[in-house]
C-alpha cells in the first residue's frame, strides 16, 4: 500500500485558500515518496469553477466530495462526509488549515473517529516511519510543544502564514468523485441573518510589511508605521503590546492565533519580541529590527539588528520617501 | 420541566505571568491558578439564558463542571458566587494527563450520566493555557449534538430552541438551534463581580465529587491511558540568525541602510 497524506482543501469564492496551497506547498518541500492527495467538499458547480487551480498543485489524488447541500458551510454534516471519506481513505496522515471554519470541524470530525488532533501548528516534520511530528506554540504563546499522535491518521490543523507558497511540482492529478450518503442527515443549525464583514486585502502575505511595537511609545509615532507603509506599497503591522494600547487594531497583530507572516522582508520598529511574536515572523525571508535595547529578543532573531531610535529612523526615512 | 444548562469550566495556570527557569521549562511553582476567562464568558451566557427564559416564568438550573484536583473546587465555588447553581468537580487520578479528546469523552459520560435531560451545553471556546479550542467541537460530537463556535451573544431563547450571534473573521451571523445544542464562546473577562447573596451561595453548596466509576466509563478512554496525542518535547522558541549588528550610527545613515535592503529585496524580486 502506498503512504499517503491527505489535505483537506478549503475552498472561498471558488479557489483554494492561500493555506491549503501553503501546507502541499511544504508537503512537496517535504522529500519523500509519500502521495500527497487532496480532498473537497463542495457542490459541483463551485468545483467546475475552481477546478482550474485544483488539478494545477500537484496533487496525485483529488477526491471531490459532492452535493448540492454543501454550498454553505455546516459543520456536522461536512463532519460527517469527511469521517464516511476517511475511514475509507486510510491516509497516514491528515492535515487541514486551522482557520475559522477548520477549526471547528477538525475537532468533531477527530472526535467522530477517536482519533488524536493537534491544533494550530506552525511547524511540520514527517519522520522515516511516515509519522507527523506537529510543532505550536502553547501557553499563551509562551511556549511551543512538539505533538505526536499514537493513532492515524495523525491529523493537524496547520496556521495561516506558516508556510509560504512555492511553485507547485507538475503532476497528473487522478480526479475521484465521491457522492457521500446523506441519508440520515438532518440540518441542526439555520442561518437566519448573515452580515459580511468587508474583506481588507490578506496583509499576512505581502512582500515587505513594516511592524510597531510599544517602543514607538505614543499613538501619534505609531502612525509613522502607516506613512511608511503606504510609502512603501508596504503593509503595516503591529505587536501585541501596540494593539492592547490601543494604537493598533487587532486585525493588523502578528503571532495571535491564526496571523504567522512572511514577507520578503520584516522591519520591526520598537518591537521587543516577545515569543509568539517571533513565531509570527519566523518565515520572514529577512528581519531588520530597529530597537534603543540591544538585548531586547528581537535583536539576536533579526538578520540585521539597529541599535538605535525607531521613531528617529521612521521620521528620516518618511522625509526620504516623500 | 426545569431548563437545564451544563457549563463546563477548566482551571488554568494565569499564563501573562509566567516565568522561565534557568533549563527552559516553565517555573509552574507559585503560578495562580484561575478560571480559564473564556469560562467566565461561558457562566455569562447561561446567565443570559435564564434572565430571558424566568421573564417566561421558566425554571432554569446551572449546573457548572470541572474536571481537575481537588484543588480545582475553588474555581467551581467561584462559578458557584457568580450565579451558578450546582457544582461537579471530576477527580480522579485516572483523568489525570488528558487530552482534549479524552476531556471531551470524560465530560461527555458526565453529561449523559448526570444530567441526561440537558437543554444546553455551554463552554468557553478555548482555554488560555492550550489554545486548541478543540474541546467544544468534540464534546458535541460526542453528545451527537450540533455546535455553534464563535458566540458572543445571545438574541433569543424559548425551550424549543434559541438564537445565537456568530462573530466571525468573514462576517457576524445570528443562528438558530433546536435543543439541546452546544454553544462555545468567544467573550472572555467579562466581569461578573458576585454578590454577597451569591459568595453566601457558594459557601452554602455542596460540590458534588465524582470519579471514574461513577462515570460508568470505559477506563481506557480517559486520562493519558485515553490521550492519543502525546507531547514529546516543550521548548523555548527561538530564531536562528547571524545576526549583524549596527550601532552608534546616526538616523540617517540607518534609513539609508534599510532602504538600500528595500531596495535590494525588490530587485530580487524582478
Amino acid at each position: 500500500m502506498t503512504n499517503s497524506i491527505l489535505v483537506y482543501i478549503e475552498l472561498n469564492n471558488n479557489q483554494p485558500l492561500n493555506v491549503t496551497k501553503e501546507i502541499i506547498s511544504k508537503l512537496h518541500n517535504c522529500n519523500n515518496n509519500m502521495q500527497i492527495n487532496g480532498v473537497v467538499i463542495t457542490d459541483l458547480q463551485s468545483y467546475e469553477l475552481s477546478k482550474n487551480i485544483l488539478l494545477n498543485i500537484g496533487l496525485d489524488n483529488l477526491y471531490v466530495i459532492n452535493d448540492s447541500i454543501f454550498d454553505s458551510f455546516q459543520t456536522c454534516i461536512y463532519s460527517d462526509a469527511l469521517v464516511d471519506f476517511l475511514k475509507q481513505n486510510n491516509p497516514d496522515i491528515f492535515l487541514m488549515g486551522a482557520t475559522e471554519k477548520g477549526r471547528e470541524l477538525a475537532p468533531r470530525t477527530a472526535s467522530a473517529l477517536d482519533i488524536g488532533l493537534t491544533a494550530d501548528c506552525t511547524d511540520i516534520t514527517i519522520t522515516a516511519d511516515y509519522d507527523l511530528l506537529a510543532t505550536r506554540p502553547t501557553y499563551g504563546g509562551k511556549m511551543m510543544a512538539t505533538i505526536v499522535s499514537k493513532t492515524k491518521p495523525n491529523f493537524a490543523t496547520i496556521r495561516p502564514g506558516a508556510f509560504k507558497i512555492s511553485n507547485f511540482p507538475s503532476r497528473e492529478t487522478n480526479v475521484v468523485f465521491i457522492t457521500p450518503d446523506l441519508s440520515g442527515e438532518k440540518i441542526l443549525t439555520n442561518i437566519l441573518k448573515c452580515e459580511n464583514k468587508i474583506q481588507k486585502d490578506d496583509w499576512t502575505c505581502a512582500e515587505i510589511i513594516v511592524s510597531g511595537g510599544l517602543g514607538l511609545k505614543t499613538k501619534e509615532n505609531f502612525e509613522l508605521i502607516y506613512k511608511l507603509s503606504e510609502l512603501l506599497n508596504a503593509k503595516p503591522a503591529a505587536s501585541r503590546g501596540a494593539v492592547e494600547m490601543g494604537w493598533a487594531p487587532e486585525s493588523i497583530q502578528v503571532g495571535q492565533t491564526g496571523s504567522s507572516v512572511s514577507p520578503k522582508l520584516y522591519l520591526a520598529f520598537g518591537i521587543s519580541g516577545a515569543m509568539q511574536h517571533i513565531v509570527g515572523i519566523t518565515n520572514s525571508d529577512r528581519i531588520i529590527a530597529i530597537n534603543t535595547d540591544k538585548s531586547a529578543p528581537i535583536m539576536n532573531s533579526a538578520d540585521v539588528a539597529i541599535v538605535a531610535d525607531a521613531v528617529s529612523v521612521l521620521k528620516q526615512m518618511i522625509s526620504t520617501y516623500k | 420541566m426545569t431548563f437545564k444548562i451544563v457549563v463546563c469550566i477548566k482551571q488554568v495556570p494565569d499564563t501573562s505571568d509566567i516565568k522561565w527557569t534557568e533549563h527552559n521549562t516553565i517555573q509552574r511553582d507559585g503560578l495562580d491558578s484561575i478560571i480559564n476567562p473564556f469560562d467566565i464568558g461561558a457562566i455569562q451566557l447561561a446567565k443570559n439564558v435564564r434572565f430571558l427564559l424566568e421573564k417566561m416564568n421558566l425554571d432554569t438550573e446551572i449546573n457548572v463542571v470541572t474536571m481537575g484536583p481537588s484543588q480545582a473546587s475553588d474555581i467551581l465555588k467561584n462559578a458557584v458566587a457568580m450565579g451558578c447553581d450546582k457544582a461537579f468537580l471530576l477527580s480522579d487520578k485516572k483523568f489525570s494527563g488528558a487530552d482534549t479528546l479524552a476531556t471531551a469523552y470524560t465530560l461527555s459520560l458526565f453529561i449523559k450520566t448526570q444530567i441526561p435531560d440537558f437543554n444546553l451545553v455551554i463552554c468557553g471556546q478555548q482555554a488560555i493555557d492550550g489554545d486548541t479550542a478543540q474541546t467544544p467541537s468534540s464534546l458535541a460530537q460526542k453528545l451527537s449534538i450540533a455546535q455553534i463556535t464563535n458566540v458572543i451573544g445571545l438574541k433569543e431563547v424559548n425551550k424549543v430552541y434559541s438564537v445565537w450571534i456568530k462573530d466571525s473573521k468573514t462576517s457576524t451571523e445570528e443562528i438558530k438551534t433546536g435543543h439541546p445544542a452546544l454553544i462555545a464562546t468567544t467573550l472572555k473577562n467579562t466581569n461578573i463581580l458576585p454578590n454577597i447573596n451569591g459568595y453566601i451561595k457558594a459557601c452554602k453548596t455542596k460540590i458534588t465529587v465524582l470519579n471514574s466509576s461513577d462515570l460508568n466509563i470505559d477506563i481506557n478512554k480517559i486520562g493519558l491511558v485515553g490521550s492519543p496525542t502525546q507531547v514529546k518535547k516543550a521548548y523555548k522558541f527561538e530564531i536562528l540568525r547571524n545576526t549583524t549588528y549596527i550601532e552608534n550610527e546616526s538616523a540617517e545613515n540607518c534609513s539609508e541602510y534599510i532602504i538600500d535592503e528595500i531596495n535590494k529585496c525588490r530587485v530580487n524580486d524582478d
